[in-house]
């Protein structure tokens, strides 16, 4: 019988997380970026409450979860107006035409 | 009523010093004509009205009051600076000789600015399109200052100071005209000779500080008197010079001192090895030449012997005379061959200083300030009319282009006739109606100098010889006595100033004394001198031994000089106004203007009357002042003490100089005119002719060359001078020139080194290494910078995982 390991909560943590850094890396949509970017965010929370579970009675894991949520929603509402003046700004979402900040 | 005049005396100098200010630095927004006149209100309207009032009020003041307002303003002079435990106080000299000094120098001035304006507005005076209009009256203002306060210094420091402004002024004035190449050198010439005379004054100012203690012309005099009465500081036995250890015995250093002051008469009158500068001077605008040039600024020296009469030796005296009679007869030699009609006023000018002169050296005081006064009306219209014939002519000044002008210029013509008539000394011997005697101002005060003359060389009766030991003691005594008493008990001093009617004569103590002589102390005085003269005083003290007759030659070279100057200046008016036009182009464009000949009709009365009449009683009044002197030979002819003490004198009426003169000089201007019209009636022919024939020939090269002293001067001085700056010249190019540029070849290498190697290579090359390294890292840098968002992720991803995979590495390594 299968037993459900740390191990098996650490590699959906580390295909999320991969699949997050892929999405990041290759999408051009900047709404797309956002979504790796919440892949990340999420694969990050798997660990923290894999660990906590796997540790004695502790919550401090599933709390600093609660807080990477909510860091989270703040961020995405930030991410969003940041894309909607990307957008106004160069009429497209797409990242590779917003490269005003080559040195 | 004490201080008023003084203080209207001092305020005479306030409007010409602010009108200087206001033409220097608001001429040219006055304007043309305007300035002239803003030049002759303030410059010297104003002035001539506060002397009139000074003048008048003075003319009718009483002899006691005016001595008690002579020490008024003595007393009330200002402090102005401490040096050491000496105070520099200023104030105003406020007597008689002050009063008419002021008086006749407003007077001339101010007809002259008048004629200035005239003068100056057909001038061509630009220069550089900047119209010096305005400038010329400004330095007309600012001679109007320093001439004033020249005239009222109470001190020889003032004296001084004012003396080298309008040394100052002069120079200005006759580089006016800088534009040309004649005029700057002749006023360099005139301010290096002045500086060589004003050395001497200020030796002579030296003695007189050093010895005498002050500066101020009373305390000098009465610190002069004091010392000779005691034998002390001058008068010591032994003097030693504080400063440079050297010793003078007896009177030298007396003797010293008054040849220093008069060194500075030499240089600003223009007397003999000094008198160089006065013909080249008149480079200037021909109103200067009347102004400064002949009536008032070279008239200081005569001036300011007569201020320092008192501290003159006899010794000194003897060395004024010298020089003084050497100048009025060679400078008036060379006037008879002067062309330009401003030359031949200017060497006449010489003479007639050299006649002032030679009455100070005399101890004619009266008579030489007289002439000064009755010179400086006469020359300023002389010039005047120069003026006017050189402006009608337009700048011709050559008298042999001129001829027969008197029918363009009438005015001009017979008022430079009143002029000349006063200076040949035109009067009539022997007429006269009472008091009034006929004659002009010339004649009078030219005859006083030479009675004078005559006296002091043929009727100064030697001593010594001929008396026994007995009177000779009481000689002594006298002499002694006569230094220290009051000089009020002097019997020689006339009771009334009525001198110009009785011309000169002398009081003399040998007989007929008691005659004039009323008061009781004179009477006293009186007893004395006829002690002294019935005994034929000997003398072989220090003081005597210095007073002797006149050479001979002396008095002569005056009475020939008389002769030569009717003969110059009615060739001058002859050639320039009679006989039939020579230039028939310059003829035809003279003309004369009305604010010209204003002046010239004026100055014309003044010389016949006003000089005489207003300024003579003045003067003997003056004299008062010069007969305290102490070692005084005489006054106006008249013997002082201790001269009459010492001296007899002959003076029996047959020998009666002013006899004698009558005979010698009374129509010596009748000789003269004769002589010069028999020359000149024709025009140049007869001139030319006697210029041929052989001894004539010679002389008249020596007189046109002027006795080669500007040809002396330039080997002696002017050479050695180039000489010496030859050698300057030598060792700035080869000694400083070669240290300096050697030092400045090590200091350039030294720059270079700095500045190509330390600097650029050094200090730049650290700090742009430093910039050049910085931009090439931001070179680096910036590549990775590319703006693309998913570049960043997979490089942080990248690096990341290389990070952990360096660390699960090293982990492995340390781990084992």
């Amino acid at each position: 019988m299968l037993t459900i390991e740390l191990t098996h909560y650490l590699i959906v943590s580390a295909v999320l997380f991969c699949a997050g850094v892929f999405t990041m890396a290759t999408k051009r949509n900047a709404i797309g970026i956002l979504i790796g970017v919440e892949l990340v965010l999420n694969s990050a929370n798997v660990n923290l409450v894999a660990f906590d579970r796997y540790r004695a009675g502790l919550m401090d894991g599933q709390i600093a979860a609660l807080f990477v949520i909510v860091l989270a929603a703040a961020e995405a509402a930030l991410a969003v107006a940041i894309c909607m003046n990307f957008y106004k700004n160069l009429v497209t979402v797409d990242v590779d035409q917003g490269d005003v900040l080559r040195g | 009523m004490e201080p008023v005049l003084a203080k209207l005396l001092a305020a005479s100098l306030i409007t010409p010093f602010l009108t200087f200010w206001i033409l220097v630095l608001w001429g040219p927004k006055i304007g043309k004509p305007r300035a002239g006149w803003v030049g002759l209100i303030g410059g010297m309207g104003v002035p001539l009205a506060l002397s009139a009032v000074v003048f008048a009020t003075w003319f009718f003041t009483g002899p006691q009051q005016r001595a008690e307002l002579t020490a008024a303003a003595q007393h009330s002079q200002v402090f102005w600076a401490q040096l050491g435990s000496f105070d520099v106080t200023f104030g105003v000299k406020l007597d008689s000789l002050t009063v008419a000094m002021h008086f006749m120098v407003c007077f001339i001035a101010f007809w002259i600015f008048f004629f200035s304006i005239g003068y100056m507005s057909g001038h061509a005076d630009c220069v550089h399109h900047q119209s010096k209009y305005w400038r010329f009256f400004a330095y007309l203002a600012l001679f109007a200052f320093s001439m004033l306060g020249l005239v009222i210094s109470p001190s020889l420091l003032f004296l001084f100071i004012f003396w080298e402004l309008v040394g100052l002024c002069s120079y200005l004035l006759i580089g006016f005209y800088f534009e040309t190449d004649y005029a700057p050198p002749a006023a360099m010439k005139a301010f290096i000779t002045n500086r060589v005379g004003d050395f001497g004054f200020i030796i002579g100012l030296g003695i007189v500080f050093t010895f005498l203690g002050t500066l101020d012309l009373e305390g000098a005099a009465a610190a002069f008197k004091t010392q000779l009465a005691t034998s002390t500081g001058l008068f010591a036995p032994q003097v030693t010079v504080p400063i440079f250890g050297w010793t003078f015995s007896g009177m030298t250093l007396a003797t010293l001192m008054g040849v220093g002051l008069f060194c500075g008469a030499m240089g600003k009158s223009a007397q003999f090895p000094l008198h160089v500068w006065l013909p080249d001077a008149m480079a200037g605008p021909t109103p200067v030449s009347a102004l400064i040039h002949a009536a008032t600024m070279v008239a200081a020296g005569v001036y300011l012997v007569a201020r320092v009469f008192r501290l003159l030796t006899p010794d000194a005296q003897m060395f004024i005379a010298v020089i003084g009679c050497i100048t009025l007869t060679f400078m008036a030699l060379i006037a008879i061959v002067q062309t330009d009609i401003k030359k031949c006023l200017a060497y006449s000018t010489l003479s007639q200083l050299g006649y002032m002169i030679f009455g100070m050296g005399v101890g004619a005081w009266t008579a030489a300030l007289f002439h000064l006064i009755t010179h400086a009306f006469f020359k300023a219209m002389l010039f005047l009319g120069s003026g006017q014939v050189i402006e009608g002519c337009h700048h011709v000044q050559d008298m042999r282009r001129m001829g027969g002008l008197r029918t363009k210029m009438p005015v001009t013509c017979w008022t430079f006739f009143v002029g000349v008539l006063a200076i040949a000394g035109f009067g009539i011997p022997g007429l006269h109606l009472g008091h009034w005697k006929f004659g002009l101002g010339g004649f009078f005060s030219k005859d006083e100098i030479l009675a004078v003359a005559y006296d002091r060389a043929y009727n100064w009766g030697r001593f010594g010889g001929h008396s026994d030991g007995h009177a000779e003691a009481r000689a002594k005594g006298e002499a002694r006595r006569a230094y220290t008493e009051e000089p009020a008990g002097g019997g020689a001093r006339r009771a009334e100033s009525d001198a110009g009617g009785r011309g000169v004569r002398l009081a003399a103590f040998a007989g007929e004394g008691a005659e004039d002589v009323q008061s009781p102390a004179a009477r006293e005085g009186d007893v004395h001198g006829a002690e002294g003269g019935g005994h034929h005083a000997s003398a072989k003290d220090g003081v005597a031994s210095g007073i002797r007759a006149l050479p001979k030659w002396m008095f002569w070279f005056a009475i020939l000089t008389a002769y030569v100057t009717p003969f110059y200046m009615f060739r001058a008016w002859w050639l320039t106004f009679m006989g039939k036009p020579r230039d028939h182009h310059v003829h035809e464009h003279a003309h004369e203007s009305k604010m010209m000949t204003t002046p010239l009709v004026v100055l014309a009365v003044g010389t016949l009357v006003s000089s005489y009449f207003l300024f003579r009683p003045m003067l003997s009044h003056a004299a008062e002042a010069a007969a305290d002197a102490p070692l005084v030979v005489a006054v106006d002819g008249e013997a002082r003490e201790p001269a009459a003490a010492l001296l007899s004198l002959d003076h029996t009426p047959e020998r009666d100089p002013h006899k004698k003169l009558v005979g010698l000089v009374g129509f010596a201007f009748l000789i003269g005119f004769a002589v010069s019209w028999a020359i000149y009636r024709n025009g140049l022919d007869a001139a030319s002719r006697i210029k041929a024939i052989p001894p004539f020939n010679l002389l008249h090269t020596l007189l046109e060359r002027k006795y080669y002293f500007d040809e002396l001067y330039d080997f002696l001085w002017v050479r050695g001078c180039r000489a010496v700056a030859a050698v300057c010249a030598f060792i700035d190019t080869w000694v400083i020139d070669l240290v300096y540029n050697l030092l400045s070849g090590v200091t350039e290498r030294i720059a270079a080194f700095s500045g190509r190697v330390l600097d650029a290579q050094g200090v730049d090359g650290f700090v742009n290494g430093i910039s050049e390294t910085a931009n090439d890292l931001a070179e680096v840098l910036r590549k990775p910078q590319t703006g693309g968002i998913r570049k960043y992720v997979l490089w942080s991803v990248g690096l990341v995982t290389a990070a952990i995979a360096a660390l699960i590495a090293a982990m492995r390594v340390n781990g084992g």
